[in-house]
């Protein structure tokens, strides 16, 4: 048995409906009588699931600053419960996004939404249930921890018990405990950051707004804000995250945005991005040593691109394609090379950024 | 009527004085209340123990006695607006530290008048601090009968002075990209320029009614004590004093109050985080 939670479209009531895979349900708002139904299996809806409700609207937001364009008429919307990667270059217009989306910046043109509330026009509204994380925050270095999340804390209306308590657990998850009562003075810069996380996360917000949250972070540092990032997110917890790191961006995220030069270059969700990663080249290695006859005889070889040997193993490039790739497989065989591993690779979304940001600037 | 138009609710404060609460803590906090504690300690104790060190006597009126000791008053109250106001809101941007703050569910004009009431308390603090301290020695020296009404007068005037302080510096603050720039032209501006320019109209022979620094001189005028100083019997210099107006004064002060702090908080409500 399957428990789903769905939002009446007129309403916005919530509905929590059973049902076993494959079988469809029919729905009546409990509020307002709206009629609709849901499958469990094929995750067709007829009523809107609040998976596919907006939480973040930006339409055509643009920001000039003294006649230079940063934004220039971006759209996009996160909905509740994804983790949406904002990725570009520095100067690409990523931190002025999460100022015009925390009314940090007044937006040229254009609207940002939080919750359908208009983050410009109503700020306290719109901020109240976000946790934000933008550029790297000054921390007032004559106050502790507890002092400063104490305060943040009360400006949510979160009462002393609660505080307390939040603080611990917080303090906990970021791993700085021991360092509740100390001056953050003498914090270094990735103690600093987790504060700013803790502060962000305190008052359990709906939706988070990180910006380059592992920048300053060791290793283990990352991989702690990773996990934080899936625990909040398993929470249904909407995320809107910029980063430079495209692995950890890789790992976390539903969605990819990627922006260059404050415009949007491509989106889509993170399955479709590694799928348009394309298969370009062949890893392969033989058992004997390759004389200069056997790589002339290689590069006759019309299906190949390149040729390079890389870290012990022979990089062949190719067009992508199975049926290339067997071809290719079958000559090398029939030229009386022995083949010991033959294997394609994809390339990196490294490299997938790399080559869209070429092709927007005219590089290829 | 306007379906937009800003109405405070009851939530803006409870904002405002969250911050007011959290900056008070930050003032305290940080070491450099300790110089203006010292300052409102030691100015009126040195007055009280000199004299009879070097065999001098008090002043003859507990009045007299006040206001050579709150001749420094205003000393005091620019190093202490200077101090609490000069970096309430350019610190927010220079370090930083607003990025934390402003996006935050509160309207930023809840923050900066958090910010300059809890500016203004801790400064009026150190003043009441540097008038008890003299009242308890007029107390030990001529008893409870010198308290006097004028002292009353000129502790409402120091205050009253305190505040426009507070705004001319809030106002430098939120107009200012540095702290140590809104700190610094505050205090040189109060200690220094205005006096300077006072002096000028003075010789001019035109009355600096509307110069805010003349009026400070209200604070000890008030207690009817004043130093006639000057230059000798027969030295052959003439030269006018324009001495403040009490009422006139008053509402100098409470001027520059007003205009500087909702200016202050018009420029500091538009700046942003860039």
């Amino acid at each position: 048995m399957l428990s789903k939670t769905v939002e009446c479209p007129k309403c916005e009531t919530h509905i929590t409906i059973q049902g076993n895979p494959g079988e469809t349900t029919a729905l009546i708002c409990p509020n307002c009588n709206t009629k609709g139904k849901f499958t469990f299996q094929k995750e067709k809806v007829e009523i809107k699931t609040i998976s596919e409700h907006n939480i973040i609207e930006v339409k055509n937001l643009t920001k000039m600053f003294n006649g230079f364009k940063a934004l220039d008429n971006i759209s996009f919307n996160v909905k509740k419960g994804e983790i949406l990667g904002f990725v570009g270059p520095n100067g690409a217009g990523k931190t002025t996004t999460i100022k015009l989306l925390t009314n940090l910046l007044t937006p040229t043109s254009g609207n940002a939404y939080i919750n359908n509330i208009d983050v410009n026009k109503n700020p306290t509204k719109a901020l109240l249930s976000v946790g934000s994380l933008i550029e790297v925050p000054g921390i007032y270095d004559y106050l502790t921890p507890h002092e400063i999340l104490t305060y943040f804390g009360k400006i949510h209306r979160m009462n002393k018990n609660e505080i307390d308590q939040k603080i611990k657990e917080v303090l906990k998850i970021i791993k700085l405990s021991d360092w509740e009562n100390k001056k953050t003075g003498s914090f270094s810069t990735g103690m600093q950051r987790r504060l700013a996380i803790a502060k962000a996360i305190l008052h359990s917000p709906d939706v988070l707004i990180l910006d380059e949250p592992v920048i300053g972070l060791d290793p283990r540092g990352i991989k702690d804000i990773r996990d934080i990032l899936k625990r909040y997110k398993s929470k249904g917890v909407t995320i809107f995250l910029s980063s430079h790191l495209l692995n950890e961006v890789r790992e976390t995220c539903d969605r990819i945005i990627f922006l260059d030069g404050g415009k949007i270059v491509t989106q889509g969700t993170t399955e479709e991005i590694m799928h348009r990663i394309k298969i370009d080249t062949i890893e392969a290695e033989f058992l004997n040593q390759l004389t200069e006859a056997d790589i002339k005889k290689i590069e006759t070889i019309p299906e190949i691109n390149s040729f390079e040997k890389e870290n012990g193993f022979f990089k062949i490039k190719f067009d992508g394609s199975p049926e290339t790739s067997n071809k290719i497989l079958t000559k090398l065989t029939k030229q009386g090379l022995k083949v010991v591993s033959f294997s394609t690779k994809k390339a990196d979304l490294e490299s997938f950024y790399v080559s869209i940001m070429n092709e927007e600037k005219g590089v290829m | 009527m306007d379906a937009n138009r800003y109405i405070p609710s009851t939530d803006d404060f409870k904002n405002i004085y969250l911050t007011i609460k959290f900056e008070l803590l930050k003032h305290i906090k940080r070491r450099r209340i300790l110089i203006t504690l010292i300052l409102a300690i030691l100015i009126p104790l040195i007055f009280f123990a000199v004299p009879p060190l070097l065999g001098h006597d008090y002043a003859s009126t507990a009045n007299g006695f006040a206001a050579s000791n709150l001749g420094f008053a205003n000393l005091l109250i620019i190093l202490s607006g200077a101090i609490f106001a000069g970096d309430v809101i350019s610190g927010e941007f220079e370090n930083k530290t607003g990025l934390f703050l402003f996006p935050t569910p509160q309207r930023k004009s809840s923050i900066f008048i958090g910010k300059y009431i809890a500016s203004l308390t801790a400064t009026w603090v150190i003043v009441s601090l540097y008038y008890l301290i003299t009242i308890m020695e007029i107390a030990s020296i001529y008893g409870t009968s010198g308290f006097s009404e004028e002292i009353a007068q000129s502790f409402f005037l120091a205050l009253l002075y305190c505040t426009s302080v507070v705004s001319i510096v809030f106002f430098f603050s939120s107009i200012m990209k540095r702290t140590i720039t809104s700190t610094l032209i505050g205090f040189f501006l109060l200690l220094m320029i205005l006096p300077i320019i006072t002096a000028v109209f003075t010789v001019a022979e035109v009355d600096p009614w509307f110069i805010i620094t003349h009026n400070e001189g209200l604070i000890t005028d008030v207690l009817g004590t004043v130093n006639q100083g000057g230059f000798g019997p027969g030295q052959g210099v003439n030269f006018t004093i324009f001495k403040p107006d009490l009422w006139r004064g008053i509402g100098v002060m409470s001027a520059y109050t007003v205009i500087l702090f909702f200016s202050g908080i018009f420029m500091a409500d538009r700046r942003k985080m860039e």
